[in-house]
């Protein structure tokens, strides 16, 4: 394993993780918010890449100039799907049935992709897809670092809306404890969809940014599910800062054991490190009391 | 009423036995008898699911890896060389035995955890067996010999429906024997209020684990006997969360606190499926079709099929059964019309009623 | 085999201690439960009562001390480990298991020991005949039928305690038995609770109705901010200066 091997891995790792810790970010914020395993989460950004690919073909424009429309639809979406489904379940069994409620949407929307546009590969095929950069002895695709970018610059978007606008707080303390954010006079139902939008904003800048880099199929979020499921568990169910420290961390992990093992195999990281920490630290990195009784 | 109820269960029970022993015989092609193997091993699937599901409360969406388990452990012990039927048992057991770490994990943190894990053991078990090519064949496929080789096909099929059958009849049994039980009712009290159950005494933890282990093994028997059956392997069809989640359907439209509910949901979906295969061919958009029924169930109908059935039949046949706050009612007027010696009931009743 | 002290040892808390964060709910809180009475154990609210309750019974996990149970140590164990071990609890927001029958809702209390018991029907005539007598004794007899959800809030806690007593506990810690019950359902509560303790049992019994606890127990533990700060008879409780600050305090 040579030095400029690993460094390269190491940058592409970092990017990886990037993405990874946005994608998570919105995975946490469903669960915080209303104790739902949002599955249909990856099929979201899935969906995102596709529309992203379709604005290209339709308007012959960046796919990132898709982003003003998706971003504010995807919002919409996600506070209709909060109010008008999601919080209709009997909060009883709500954890259990919301998983088969966001599954059944994904599976509607991986059916309805396949029908549209069929099961055939899709690639964004763009001026700089091609290009790659000098990045600290690594060569780097600069498709990679503008996803990258992306990823950064909605995580640090994310940080601000959370802990310095009113809203923010609000969310928090829905997340931390939805009772006492009631006595003090927060209209947590209201957070709550606007969390959920949150969520799905996310899954289309996420969505936009894998569209840039990678082969999009109909059946494409399963092998992202698994993954962010694996990575919010290790953060720490609801923490976001958790996850995207997890998502690092595991991003670079399954980067570096790429050499080694070949990219298959090292996908096997995410759910070791899943398994792992269910049976030593249920709580993960920084979950606190929300991982213990729900 | 209460007398004629068991009577009219057993002579339902049996002709349902007999119209399943029959129907080999009945089907006009081997085809439909295919559909009919197919929906058998649904329902086995189904009804194994619902030891966790239907007692616990606990949705699993990754019983599909343990299916799929049980069948290419009992393809690979068969291409080892051990009999099909020993094969198909010792694989079980393996699943079996593999199940209690696996539960381990899944349940020490629950809800949603239990969810993500099962999820997670599907995607990984596709993503080792599709690597593993040299043992599993990879995505080429894996072969499982026929454990009768001098059969032909329409005996063969016919054979095995009626080992599907019996399986079936043995998980039913297993699940009628549990659910009559002390570990049954104190299973379904962790459905009602797991911590409260956890306070009376009740050993959750070991509870969930055994029951899933039970579950695990019958879903083992049912994947490995579909690999006997069927002949053929493929990762991406065994090791398959859509499938997991087509079971899940079966046992939620059914009904998951009834013992037939998952054979009545495998045959309803099943049947549904199959036809929609014919009129539509293999689109996407039975993908769709999956997915509102999915949904349409557990937003409108999470009692499955057969309450609201019951309940028909409850005002068709017995419109004489009164709510049962009036019979509360009723026996507060019995109550205070008997002795003159105020018992203290008498008082509480009262005031209850004042309320 | 050390000579028994006068007293037998119930149950005991030696120098408890939880925190939520940065707030504490019980501090190095030393109690001693007097066995084969009915204690009492009063404070304001948030002096740390039911969180004291919720780390005797397992529920949450002290941050330091101890619980010990005749003689044994308790921390920490599981829920129904120390069930088991003879403690049975009420709770403050009394739960049922709502769409299970009455008669259901005492069966699953039933402890079944072996392999074989486990697998044996859920309603055997004894269970069945044990079950009924708590039902008659508590006066919801004619509601075996009826899902639990479907009572009255006081049927409720009737039912959750003859529940309880099902699993034929040695202990019981009541959480308000009285909160929200009607005045003549309290009395009855009242009632039997002295009743179950001429017949053996222990009571512990957090509770803010001062007229029953009064008239009921024997011995009284005043808590305040996460830790006993009197003890002692009714009659000398009620008169106690520290008792009266901390409760006019709040």
């Amino acid at each position: 394993m040579s030095l400029p091997l690993v460094v390269q891995s190491l940058v592409l790792g970092v990017l990886l993780g990037g993405l990874y810790a946005l994608l998570a970010a919105g995975l946490t914020l469903y669960f915080g918010v209303m104790r739902v395993v949002m599955i249909a989460h990856s099929a979201f950004l899935i969906l995102a890449a596709y529309l992203a690919w379709y604005f290209h073909g339709l308007t012959g424009l960046d796919p990132l100039l898709s982003l003003p429309i998706t971003v504010p639809l995807f919002f919409g979406c996600g506070v209709a799907m909060q109010r008008l489904v999601l919080a209709r379940l009997r909060p009883a069994t709500r954890t259990m049935m919301s998983v088969l409620l966001t599954f059944a949407i994904a599976l509607v929307i991986e059916g309805g992709l396949g029908t549209v546009f069929t099961g055939t590969q899709r690639r964004l095929q763009l001026g700089y897809s091609s290009a790659s950069l000098e990045l600290f002895g690594a060569r780097v695709a600069v498709v990679k670092l503008i996803a990258f970018a992306l990823a950064a610059a909605a995580m640090a978007a994310l940080y601000l809306v959370l802990t310095k606008t009113k809203f923010g707080q609000a969310l928090r303390a829905t997340i931390q404890h939805r009772e006492a954010a009631q006595l003090v006079g927060i209209q947590t139902d209201r957070v709550a969809g606007y969390g959920f939008g949150l969520g799905l904003a996310t899954a289309a800048i996420g969505g936009t940014a894998l569209a840039l880099d990678s082969t999009i199929y109909p059946s494409l979020h399963w092998r992202w599910i698994g993954p962010l499921m694996a990575i919010i568990v290790v953060g720490g169910l609801g923490s976001v800062p958790g996850t995207a420290i997890a998502a690092m961390l595991l991003g670079m992990l399954m980067s570096l054991l790429q050499i080694p093992l070949g990219t298959t195999w090292a996908q096997t990281v995410f759910y070791i490190a899943l398994f792992a920490t269910l049976a030593f630290r249920p709580h993960g990195l920084f979950g606190g009391r929300l991982a213990t009784r729900f | 009423m209460r007398r004629r109820g068991p009577a009219v269960r057993l002579v339902a029970l049996a002709i349902g036995a007999a119209l399943i022993l029959a129907f080999p015989a009945v089907a006009a092609n081997p085809y439909m008898l295919t559909v009919g193997i197919g929906i058998l091993n649904y329902a086995v699937l189904a009804t194994a699911w619902n030891f966790v599901g239907g007692f616990t409360g606990y949705i699993s969406l990754g019983h599909g890896a343990l299916a799929g388990l049980g069948a290419y452990g009992t393809g690979l012990l068969v291409v080892a060389g051990l009999p099909s039927f020993v094969a198909l048992g010792v694989a079980a057991a393996i699943v079996a035995v593999l199940a209690i770490p696996i539960g381990v994990a899944a349940l020490r943190v629950r809800g949603a955890s239990f969810v993500i894990v099962s999820i997670a053991l599907v995607l990984i078990l596709l993503l080792v067996f599709q690597s593993w090519a040299q043992v599993t064949g990879g995505s080429r496929g894996f072969v499982v010999p026929r454990p009768f080789p001098d059969l032909h096909r329409a005996e063969h099929h016919r054979v095995f429906f009626f080992l599907f059958a019996g399986l079936l009849a043995v998980a039913l049994a297993t699940w009628w024997l549990i659910d009559r039980s002390h570990f049954g009712l104190g299973l379904k009290a962790i459905r009602e209020d797991e911590d409260k159950a956890q306070s009376l005494g009740i050993p959750t933890f070991a509870a969930k684990l055994v029951v899933f282990v039970v579950s695990a093994a019958f879903t083992a028997l049912g994947g490995g006997l579909y690999a006997l059956w069927f002949g053929d392997l493929d990762p991406v069809f065994q090791f398959s969360v859509l499938s997991g989640s087509t079971t899940v359907l079966m046992a939620l439209l059914g009904g998951v606190r009834h013992l037939f509910g998952p054979l009545l949901g495998a045959l309803v979906v099943g049947v549904g499926l199959e036809y929609f295969k014919l009129e539509y061919g293999d689109t996407p958009l039975h993908l769709v079709a999956t997915g509102v029924l999915l949904g349409g169930v557990v937003m409108f109908m999470p009692e499955g099929v057969i309450p609201g059935l019951s309940g028909l039949f409850k005002r068709w046949f017995a419109p004489g059964e009164v709510s049962i706050r009036e019979v509360t009612a009723a026996a507060l007027l019995d109550a205070n019309r008997r002795e003159p010696e105020p018992r203290v009931t008498d008082r509480a009743d009262a005031t209850e009623a004042g309320r | 085999m050390s000579t028994s002290p006068v007293t037998s040892r119930g149950l005991e808390t030696i120098a408890l201690s939880r925190s939520f964060g940065g707030v504490t709910a019980v501090a190095a809180a030393s109690v001693s439960f007097q066995h084969g009475k009915v204690n009492a154990l009063i404070g304001p609210n948030g002096s740390g009562k039911t969180t004291l309750f919720n780390c005797i019974t397992g529920m949450i996990k002290p941050d330091h001390g101890r619980v010990t149970y005749r003689g044994r140590d308790i921390t920490g164990k599981a829920p129904d480990a120390i069930a088991r071990a003879g403690i049975g609890r009420s709770f403050q927001l009394c739960r049922v298991f709502p769409r299970m029958t009455v008669l259901d809702n005492l069966l699953v209390a039933v402890r079944a020991r072996s392999l074989k018991a486990q697998l044996a029907s859920s309603r055997s005539r004894e269970n069945i005949d044990r079950a009924r007598g708590w039902l008659v004794r508590m006066g919801i007899d004619h509601l075996e039928t009826a899902e639990a959800r479907n009572l009255s809030w006081g049927q409720q806690k009737l039912l959750e305690l003859a529940g309880v007593l099902m699993g034929d506990p040695e202990t019981i810690l009541l959480d308000e038995p009285a909160g929200g019950v009607n005045p003549a359902l309290i009395g009855r509560i009242g009632t039997l609770v002295r009743e179950l303790n001429s017949e053996g049992k222990t009571f512990i019994i957090v509770e803010h109705n001062m007229d029953m606890v009064m008239s009921i127990c024997d011995h009284i533990i005043v808590f305040d901010r996460g830790r006993p700060i009197a003890e002692g008879p009714p009659a000398i409780i009620r008169t106690d200066q520290r008792v009266l600050e901390a409760y006019l305090g709040v």
